[in-house]
């Protein structure tokens, strides 16, 4: 008998239906995967059969034996505190502020009605998720830890009360890529070491291929195609599927022809830039060391790194939106002012497109005037009228229609936003543009569009790209050099396929490994 | 923490120093003296008073020497009350503001954040919409509205508080003291409200419902901590209000407290007696911004390092 079964699940939030059908199981010892584009209802799928949503089910929920079909809320209580754990996306703001993480570990072990525990013992669960200094650590409160520390904390939690089950929602979404595989390792061990079954979402194709043992494939709150992991991603049955698992980079995939390269574009030499400590605290933080970089006519280089290498910072001091402290940047062998310094003119050569494309829209304005703002500033010269018809082309340009002209960003979707935000930043006929972590915040279809729009302008504009992210195998699709930076510096640079072919430094192995 | 303690100390005699001498030099620019009276007194008294008090040397000296007596604690002599040293006012008033003004802010605090509460709770129902209401209404309203409504309902018609002045008991207390409370109250019964509503929105919320946590576990433990942030920011603020505004308070209900002495005060042109008094407002006011700090690093550890 399974430990876990849902039986035609169907979820309502505010009568509106958004997961319908949904059968599973999880088996004691095994993990079921749920993938699917954001928005399937993987997430819901997961939690609301535990009350954790306002979302309203009905179908069968049977745990460990016990229907919790119409459970009241106590019921429902009871089947959290004793049989189940849950790790979610967000380590940041998963665990409570004002708590240490002693006593958030406490409460987590007596939650199924066990005694107090010892000091000594709760410094061993830490130990047992791979945390150091567990003593230490005790007496912390979680902001003082790192996001993969606190997501081993977070384990920890869920699995102090010894649970039968373990909910796991995109556990290593908001993780450094080095850490992920880590983290989904430390799962397999707990699993195998407790006979805990898993329930993982997921969209990290090739994590889920490497640890789950079945796959449930979800789109629009429907259940596409389920089966045994490794047979399911070898050979999918269903369309939808298969255009799943291809939207997914890959380093196994052959690698893309790239358009040719002309004259040096941009060059930086030795640049460094160094904050103040924040606060109180005295010293700086050097957060970009000696970076020497180059980028030519068409070509696209991807900066690649953990978080806080600083690849974002230098990003945002090429792009003339960020401090520089010392060094050089040169376009086109003339050397390029800081921030404040810079013309009109020369900030229109360089334009940014950011990682979370909602939130770096204004919600206030309207869609054209997002796109031609850039003109406003940039090409003073132009008419109302003659910036409005180069917004409608820009448009055709992203494959948008004209009728987003007149919406706000808040009813766009992840995909359409990033695509008005680099509209944005084309418009105004920029020569290179830098792209920070511009696919991260969006799942595997839309990601993979985005990716597809860019190599098209590439190729028909012969923009040039710097590609900030921490995922190889989608810089691969689109760049021809690679830059790794750790602590503020370059580590490795060379030819895109030369660095996946024989990476030197163990960070670029641990990038590698995990795309 | 004690670092954080002793640089704001050390920020506070600067910001002290700054706040004193606006005050010197802007009520010497408002016209009028101590001494005029109804009948203009004869030239030599005048001068010979002006002498004794020194007012008749430059104005930044008179200045330097204000500030130089006042470090070694010397608050200088009343103008008006000629009996008296400002620091004997002071010490017959402050006793009476700070009760008024600490009970005022406890009683606030317990109500308003009782009140938020269960609104927070109830977010949406009648008791919500009631209670936002009912915090709106305290906000409007003034102290010189709300003081007499009080004594006339309470003291003159049901005749159980007494109207005026510092009678035996403490039953003298209740009225300016709620007086003062109702519109903080209000205030801190809607930023409690506001932040339980952001608070339980957030993750570790969640991660403590996954726990099975009783509901009042999950709210008093996990929620209530962070959502008393913005209570803390408008504590100090608060507490000056409190302590300014109880002038009026303290007029309606005939108590000798220090808002009677600052405003007649200020109406004599009492130099000195105004600028102990607004040296001892900054002062406390600088103490309450120190304790919401503090406070703040308790409610939320993450602002400790900030």
């Amino acid at each position: 008998m399974s430990l876990y079964s849902l039986r035609n699940l169907s979820i309502d939030i505010a009568g509106k239906p958004l997961v319908e059908n949904v059968s599973l199981d999880v088996e004691p010892g095994k993990c079921t995967a749920i993938i699917g584009a954001s928005g399937s209802g993987k997430s819901l799928t997961c939690l609301t059969p535990f009350g954790l949503t306002p979302g309203v089910t009905s179908g069968e929920i049977i745990l460990d034996g016990v229907n919790l079909t119409r459970a009241d809320r106590y019921q429902m209580r009871q089947a959290r505190s004793q049989h189940t754990g849950f790790v979610f996306q967000q380590p940041m703001t998963a665990l409570t502020p004002h708590l240490s993480v002693g006593s958030q570990l406490q409460e987590a072990a007596r939650q199924a009605g066990a005694s107090r525990l010892s000091r000594h013992e709760l410094a061993q669960m830490l130990a047992r998720v791979g945390l150091s200094r567990t003593d230490e650590r005790l007496d912390q409160f979680p902001h003082r830890l790192s996001g993969g520390e606190r997501q081993r904390v977070m384990i920890a939690a869920a699995i102090a009360h010894q649970p039968k089950l373990l909910v796991a929602d995109e556990p290593t979404s908001a993780l450094d890529a080095s850490l992920r595989a880590e983290i989904m390792d430390l799962l397999d061990e707990l699993r195998a070491e407790r006979n805990l079954g898993l329930l993982l979402v997921s969209h990290d194709l090739a994590s889920v291929a490497r640890h789950a043992d079945q796959l449930v494939v979800m789109e629009k709150g429907r259940v596409v195609e389920t089966g045994p992991a490794a047979s399911l991603i070898a050979k999918p049955r269903e369309d939808y599927t298969k255009r799943l698992i291809a939207a997914i980079p890959r380093l196994e995939e052959a690698a893309p022809t790239l358009p040719a390269v002309g004259d040096m574009l941009l060059t930086t030499r030795d640049v460094c830039i160094v904050f103040p400590r924040p606060g109180w605290r005295r010293g700086n933080i050097r957060a970009v060391s000696d970076v020497s970089i180059e980028v030519r006519e068409g070509e696209a280089l991807a900066i690649v790194g953990g978080s806080g290498s600083g690849k974002s910072t230098l990003g945002r001091a090429i792009a003339g939106i960020g401090a520089m402290t010392s060094g050089e940047i040169r376009w086109r062998n003339e050397i390029l002012p800081g921030r404040r310094k810079r013309t009109r003119e020369k900030y229109g050569h360089i334009q940014p497109v950011f990682q979370d494309p909602i939130a770096s829209l204004n919600p206030q304005w309207k869609v054209i005037d997002i796109i031609a703002e850039p003109l406003r500033n940039l090409r003073p010269e132009f008419s109302k009228a003659e910036r409005a018809r180069k917004a409608k082309a820009v448009l055709q340009e992203v494959d948008l229609s004209e009728d987003m002209l007149g919406r706000s960003p808040t009813s766009l979707s992840g995909g359409q936003a990033q695509r008005i935000a680099i509209a944005r930043a084309i418009i105004a006929k920029p020569e290179l543009l830098v792209l920070d972590e511009a696919t991260s915040a969006l799942d595997a279809l839309v990601g993979a569009e985005i990716l597809r729009l860019l190599s098209r302008l590439q190729r028909e504009n012969r923009l040039s790209l710097i590609f900030i992210t921490h995922d190889i195998a989608s810089a691969r699709r689109v760049c021809h050099r690679i830059a790794v930076l750790e602590e503020g510096r370059i580590v490795e640079t060379g030819a895109m396929e030369d660095v996946i072919a024989s990476p030197q430094q163990e960070i670029t192995q641990k990038l590698i490994a995990a795309s | 923490m004690l670092a954080l303690i002793i640089r704001r100390l050390m920020t506070a005699i600067p910001t002290l120093l700054l706040i004193i001498l606006a005050s010197f030099f802007l009520m010497r620019l408002a016209p009028g003296g101590p001494f005029d009276g109804e009948r203009p007194l004869d030239p030599e008294t005048q001068a010979a008073l002006q002498q004794t008090y020194g007012l008749d040397k430059p104005l930044w000296e008179q200045a330097w020497l204000y500030v130089s007596r006042l470090a070694q604690g010397d608050f200088g002599p009343s103008l008006v009350y000629r009996d008296f040293t400002v620091s004997e006012l002071v010490a017959q008033g402050l006793p009476i503001s700070l009760t008024l003004g600490g009970l005022a802010i406890l009683l606030a605090l317990v109500i308003g954040v009782t009140a938020g509460l269960c609104a927070a709770v109830q977010a949406g129902k009648m008791v919500d919409k009631s209670i936002m209401m009912l915090a709106t209404v305290a906000t409007a309203l003034p102290t010189f509205v709300t003081g007499p409504a009080l004594a006339l309902f309470f003291g003159l018609w049901m005749g159980i508080l007494p109207v005026s002045g510092t009678g035996n008991g403490l039953s003298w207390l209740v009225m300016p003291v709620v007086a003062l409370a109702l519109p903080v109250a209000g205030a801190i019964a809607k930023l409690t409200r506001a932040g339980l509503a952001t608070v339980l929105q957030q993750d570790h919320i969640r991660t403590a419902r996954a726990r099975g946590l009783p509901e009042t576990k999950i709210l008093f433990k996990h929620g209530l901590r962070p959502a008393l942030v913005p209570v803390a920011s408008y504590l100090g603020p608060a507490a000056a209000g409190l302590l300014t505004g109880a002038v009026v308070v303290e007029t309606v209900f005939g108590l000798p407290g220090l808002g009677r002495y600052f405003v007649q005060g200020a109406l004599n042109r009492d130099y000195p007696l105004v600028l102990g008094v607004v040296t001892l407002y900054a002062g406390l006011i600088i103490l309450f911004n120190l304790f919401a700090d503090l406070i703040y690093g308790w409610l939320d550890p993450r602002m400790r390092e900030g």
